[in-house]
């Protein structure tokens, strides 16, 4: 069974200017302490034609949590302006969140977002080019696409003890909790076309 | 009859595949298959009921469903007390639910507003066993057991007081087991199985006692289960699928015998399940008819593969009703309502019906009293279904009835326990506060305050809030013989020899009993604190509840004024310590003490014939539930000896005698190889008119303290009987019925002493302390913890007490390490440690408020305050935290980017290299908070002296008082790897002045504080070493400078 459950979403300053950042506040229960650290991202999706434009805005770890209610904000950078198409700047797209444990994703929560022009001129005759720093964004908050996956949360056994066994004096300074997941992207989203402001997985 | 088929009772059109009532009839349990998962769903009941309800929008229908099983459900059933529910699933999974209260209505995230869950249903415990789908679960009569099948061919016995414990896995059958049924008297479990039979195991030993094959015989094709099912009067089990000159029966088979010689005969298709009415019914009487009492009756309802259901009476020979084509599909389940005359059926095509009777159409059920009486008539006694007050008053017959009271007792203690906890569950969530701040609050802040850390690859890691804990989490005791003492402190009152005026329990005892003078009460004042509310909060929860909930212990806070004598005392002892020799008349030597006790041991075998009868005697008089009289006593003559043996002992400091029974110990052997004999601070009332009494000191279920009064009297001091039960084993001790003041403690194994008569005085002097808590760990490892949150534990190298933990520390506050917190680690460090102190996730809670405050203090805040939990858990002889604690030592040492980084990554190696307990070169300093709570480092006195560092208070900002110069917060830092890089420097220690140094053994540090007056006399006893440095200065501090 699951051992986290993601109890609530909430969308921090909605609706906001296209280039303030994303901040969502999530409380989630954890039903097992768990052995290794949540990984959560914010996944933008640029079009809706083509994973491709996919932008992981930020991707933080989560931990340690033990059992219990736990939450905590995330917040991350606008997307960048440069990887949307021009054609999807405004109007409809999506924002995703999700998280991993161990690379397997178990939950995905996706927001309809709504990128317009405050000013009724621009939105009558927008500019050919997107004016990015006209846009409003506006999640829909009130309406979650929550989508759930089973993984497996147990089998973590070997790993551990292959760290554990690691060189002692390499031990305290490695990034224990990085490595495994080095390297699992998402579903969905095509490492090697992550723009700037994604997590530098190198 | 009433026939209702509620069309909202469903799983999307999923089956369903198991159906179940609450035994409180106000709600019942659906299992089957859902979306992508298995599903169970608890539904309201009133809206099957009543059809007011049933329309009523207000009324909930549906309470709460549960996707967690991975793969569709087979079977729900709740226990008897309704407290819980099992499901058992094809994900080879039994889970088992218990209700969370203290969490409201909630929506299932992401779903659409109406499906909110009413009530909340948290696994607590997931049995893992068998490895293939999970056809039926079962409780056994009064909760005791769990019983569960599988495909995997084996039926699993769980012990449904301990989850996830296996009492025994029946293996027999050669096909998929796919229903059980318990005997309602207790004595046995059948099951059936596709491999055409049908066995009956004998809960005694857990063998089988028949295999019944021969109606099975022309079974041919499988049916999704075979729920078989017991008769409530016992007489009659009735199989699922049969077959009977090929056509499909139920089987009746007698009890007596195993008979099979009749059964249900008429449906077209294999019977896929039998369910027993629980109620025996008796004809009703018919005005004018003849007052003839005709026999009781049951009621048997037979669903099947052909979608039918007929329901029987045992006093009939055809059915009393057949219902055709109730489903669409094949009946999967049926359950009936408690008083018998409803009817839940469900079905493989996803619906539900529900049938209601008349009590005209089915009889007069019997009382529980009648059913008991048919019961015993036919079985003698029989327990399952004895009412409780009668099965705390019956006779002892034989051991099954024993294990049945016991188990009784436990389900009790359980049920207080849950009681307790959702009581502190509920105050939570008025509450709805985290450290005293409303979630409200917490939520604005919470981007500004939740701590955000990068990782060695630049990573960002947020540490998440906690805003709730869990009241599941089946706290583990396992590392302890836990025995929760709760006692005033009387402990305190021990006489010296600088006070005689003190008459320490004759001007106690009046105190703390107040009114109720002349103690007419058989009660041991217990001090108003439950044990709870000195162990960590987190703990708490999971713990045990506190003593004062037994009703029996009263709860009188008791007052106990602070004496000159103490002071005089410690003035005289410290001024004794360097050197004098005086000491040892309080604390016999190591070496006498071992003596003394070899001399015991040889003498209990003798003894104990002696003794057994007289307990065998004494024990009656008690109340009946002293269950096991196969214990030893102590003796008072090994009383006599031991105090011949130490004439020069002031006999006013009342040695207690105390021995740990032998049997207990040989049965607990794989458990502990120690146990504790915990007789501090219980106050006795001497005078009592009753003799003897029992007391629940603890919720750990089936523990009890004894108390026999007057059992002797030798040399003028009177003695009681302290008998402990934990978990069946037993233990006992001879207490003086003055105050006691010391524990005992013996490694049975090595014959060893532990702990013996070691004075508690030090530690508990002064203020109205009580002992709320004595635990053992499995290095034999005494640790007390004080009901000021302070927690000691002994250390036999040096025969002292020492802090391991401090709850009001606030270093342990204010430290933040979780920047060098590992995720893999975090979890994982689990230990005595860990559990003296409480879940250390709370550490740093108070850091937020720190930051204001110079990085440099919070440095060596947490830098002390990781050093001494190293100094703590090498004390404990915990390894595994051990390492733990210094890992993140050093990992602190190098984030901070501490100068000594490479050093102290190499005494991290080598400490992981070496085999950590006991090390004997791992000496680090422990530190100590200033009482005004101010942090200080004192580190180690010696390396100054030695090594001529001193550093002046104001390297640490000016935090130190003057008196503390002599330590700074870099040498304290230092010390660990100075003393890896000079083991010369074992020598040196030896010559150590300060309270904070450690001789001897090795493996220990002393929580020093020498500018804490009063707890640097109280607590470092290190005889050792003062008396080797006679000349240096007295560790003593002049009180009250600061």
């Amino acid at each position: 069974m699951a051992k986290v459950s993601v109890l609530n979403v909430a969308v921090l300053e909605n609706p906001s200017p296209f280039h303030s950042p994303f901040r969502f506040e999530i409380s989630f229960e954890c039903s097992e302490a768990l052995a290794d650290d949540l990984e959560w991202k914010i996944i933008y999706v640029g079009s809706a034609e083509s994973e491709e434009f996919d932008q992981i805005l930020d991707s933080v770890l989560v931990g340690p949590v033990p059992a219990g209610r736990h939450m905590f904000v995330f917040q991350a950078d606008a997307p960048n302006p440069s990887l949307i198409p021009e054609t999807d700047a405004v109007g409809v797209t999506v924002v995703l969140i999700t998280c991993t444990y161990h690379g397997q994703e178990f939950i995905r929560v996706g927001y309809y977002v709504n990128n317009e022009y405050l000013n009724p001129e621009l939105r009558e005759n927008p500019p050919m080019k997107p004016d990015f720093s006209q846009l409003q964004r506006n999640i829909l908050a009130s309406n979650p696409r929550v989508t759930r996956f089973h993984i497996n949360w147990d089998n973590t056994t070997d790993r551990l003890e292959a760290i554990e066994t690691q060189d002692p004096s390499l031990g305290c300074s490695l990034p224990l909790n990085c490595t495994p997941i080095k390297g699992l992207g998402l579903p969905g989203c095509i490492p090697g076309l992550l723009p700037e402001n994604s997590m530098d997985c190198i | 009859m009433k026939l209702l088929k509620p069309t909202w009772v469903n799983h999307n059109g999923k089956p369903i595949f198991s159906v179940d009532i609450h035994p409180d009839g106000t709600k019942f349990a659906t299992g089957g298959q859902g979306q992508d998962s298995g599903k169970v769903v608890i539904w309201n009941m009133s809206p099957v009921l009543q059809e007011d309800d049933e329309k009523d929008e207000n009324i909930p229908k549906m309470l709460c469903q549960m996707d967690n099983h991975l793969a569709c459900v087979n079977c729900v059933r709740w226990s008897n007390s309704g407290m819980y529910l099992a499901s058992g699933g094809d994900d080879k999974l039994i889970m088992v639910w218990k209700r969370a209260t203290y969490i409201g209505p909630s929506t299932v995230f992401g779903s659409s507003g109406k499906l909110a869950n009413v009530e909340q249903w948290r696994c607590v415990s997931i049995l893992r066993s068998h490895s293939g789908d999970v056809m039926d679960v079962a409780w056994s009569p009064h909760d005791a057991w769990l019983a569960s099948c599988s495909v995997d061919n084996t039926v699993v016995i769980w012990n449904a007081v301990k989850f996830p414990e296996i009492l025994a896995t029946l293996r027999g059958h050669s096909g998929l087991v796919k229903g059980l049924t318990w005997d309602p008297v207790g004595k046995y479990i059948a099951s059936q199985a596709d491999d055409r039979s049908l066995k009956v195991w004998r809960t005694l030993d857990w063998q089988l006692e028949t295999s019944i094959t021969k109606p099975f015989d022309e079974c041919g094709g499988t049916t999704h289960v075979l729920r078989l099912s017991w008769s409530p009067d016992g007489h009659y089990l009735v199989s699922a699928h049969a077959m009977n000159n090929s056509g499909p029966t139920a089987q009746i088979i007698e009890r007596e015998g195993w008979k099979t010689n009749m059964d249900f005969v008429g449906h077209r298709k294999a019977v896929t399940v039998v369910k027993f009415n629980p109620k025996i019914f008796k004809k009703k009487q018919k005005n004018g008819s003849s007052a003839k009492p005709s026999c009781p009756y049951c009621c048997c309802a037979v669903g099947s593969k052909d979608r039918s259901l007929s329901v029987w009476l045992t006093c009939l020979k055809r059915p009393l009703v057949v219902i055709h084509e109730l489903f669409d599909k094949s009946i999967m389940d049926i359950s009936w309502t408690l008083n018998g005359l409803g009817i839940l059926v469900c079905s493989m095509d996803g619906s539900v019906a529900f049938l209601d009777f008349s009590q005209d159409e089915l009889g007069d059920p019997l009382s529980e009293e009648e059913k008991s009486r048919i019961h015993q008539s036919t079985y003698g006694k029989s327990l399952a279904i004895m009412t409780e007050a009668q099965l705390s008053t019956a006779v002892i017959e034989n051991p099954e009835m024993l294990k049945y009271q016991r188990r009784q007792q436990q389900q009790q203690q359980l049920d207080q326990k849950s009681a307790a906890t959702r009581e502190m569950g509920s105050a939570t969530s008025v509450a709805g506060v985290v450290n005293g701040e409303s979630l409200e609050d917490i939520r604005k802040n919470l981007l500004k305050k939740q701590v955000e850390t990068r990782t060695a690859d630049g990573r960002r890691r947020i540490t998440p809030l906690c805003i709730a804990q869990l009241d599941t989490g089946d706290f583990s005791t396992a590392f302890f013989n836990s025995i929760p003492l709760s006692g005033s402190l009387a402990g305190t009152m021990l006489s010296s020899h600088s006070s005689p005026q003190l008459l320490p329990l004759d001007s106690s005892t009046p105190n703390s009993f107040g009114a109720s003078k002349p103690c007419t009460e058989p009660v041991v004042a217990a001090s108003a604190r439950p044990a709870g509310d000195s162990v960590n909060k987190d703990s708490m929860n999971a713990t045990s509840t506190p003593a004062a909930l037994s009703p029996s212990v009263l709860t009188t806070p008791s007052k106990i004024e602070p004496m000159k004598a103490f002071d005089s005392r410690f003035t005289e002892r410290s001024k004794a310590t360097p050197g004098a020799p005086a000491l040892t008349s309080v604390t016999p030597t190591a070496a006498e003490r071992l003596k003394e006790q070899n001399l015991v041991k040889e003498l209990r075998p003798r003894d104990l014939l002696e003794s057994s009868s007289d307990s065998d005697e004494k024990v009656p008089l008690a109340k009946p539930s002293s269950l096991s009289k196969r214990k030893l006593e102590l003796e008072v003559e090994t009383v006599e000896k031991k105090k011949k043996g130490r004439p020069r002992k002031d006999s006013r400091l009342m040695p207690v005698s105390l021995s740990v029974q032998s049997p207990a110990a040989l049965t607990a052997e794989k458990e502990a190889m120690c146990l504790s004999a915990p007789a501090l601070a219980l106050k006795l009332p001497i005078p009592g008119p009753q003799r003897a009494f029992t007391l629940q000191v603890s919720s750990d279920p089936s523990m009890y303290i004894e108390v026999e009064n007057e059992v002797t009297v030798v040399g003028g001091v009177k003695l009681s009987r302290l008998k402990c039960n934990r978990e069946g084993k037993e233990w006992e001790t001879v207490l003086t019925s003055r105050i006691l003041t010391a524990a005992g403690s013996w490694d049975v194994h090595r014959q060893v002493v532990v702990v013996k008569e070691e004075s508690l005085h030090s530690i508990l002097a002064g203020s109205d302390m009580t002992v709320s808590q004595i635990l053992l760990t499995q290095h034999g490892i005494p640790v007390m913890n004080l009901s000021d949150g302070k927690a000691y534990c002994f250390n036999p190298s040096l025969s002292t007490w020492n802090l391991v933990s401090d709850k009001q520390d606030s270093l342990a506050q204010c430290a933040d390490f979780r920047s060098s917190l590992p995720s893999q680690d975090a979890m994982l460090c689990s230990g005595p440690l860990a559990i003296i102190q409480g879940r250390t996730s709370n550490s740093g809670r108070q850091a937020a408020r720190l930051f204001s405050v110079p990085h440099v203090v919070q440095q060596e805040t947490t830098l002390a305050y990781l050093e001494n939990q190293v100094a703590a858990a090498l004390t404990l002889q915990s390894s595994h935290e051990y390492r733990h604690w210094l890992l993140l030592y050093a990992r602190y040492l190098v984030n901070e980017g501490s100068a000594e980084e490479g050093a102290a990554e190499g005494a991290a190696a080598s400490h992981r290299a070496e085999p950590p307990i006991p090390a004997p070169l791992h000496r680090v300093s422990g530190t100590a908070r200033h009482p005004e709570g101010q942090v200080a480092c004192p580190g180690l006195p010696w390396l100054q002296q030695g090594q001529g560092h001193t550093l002046a208070a104001d390297d640490t900002q000016g935090h130190l008082s003057p008196d503390q110069a002599v330590g700074g917060g870099d040498t304290g830092r230092r010390c660990a790897v100075l003393h890896q890089r000079q083991p010369s420097s074992l020598g040196r220690c030896a010559l150590c002045p300060g309270p904070g140094i450690a001789s001897g053994g090795g493996s220990l540090s002393l929580p020093p504080s020498p500018a804490c007056g009063a707890r640097a006399g109280a607590l470092p006893r290190c005889p050792g070493a003062s008396k080797a440095l006679p000349g240096l200065p007295s560790p003593a501090r002049p009180q009250g400078g600061h």
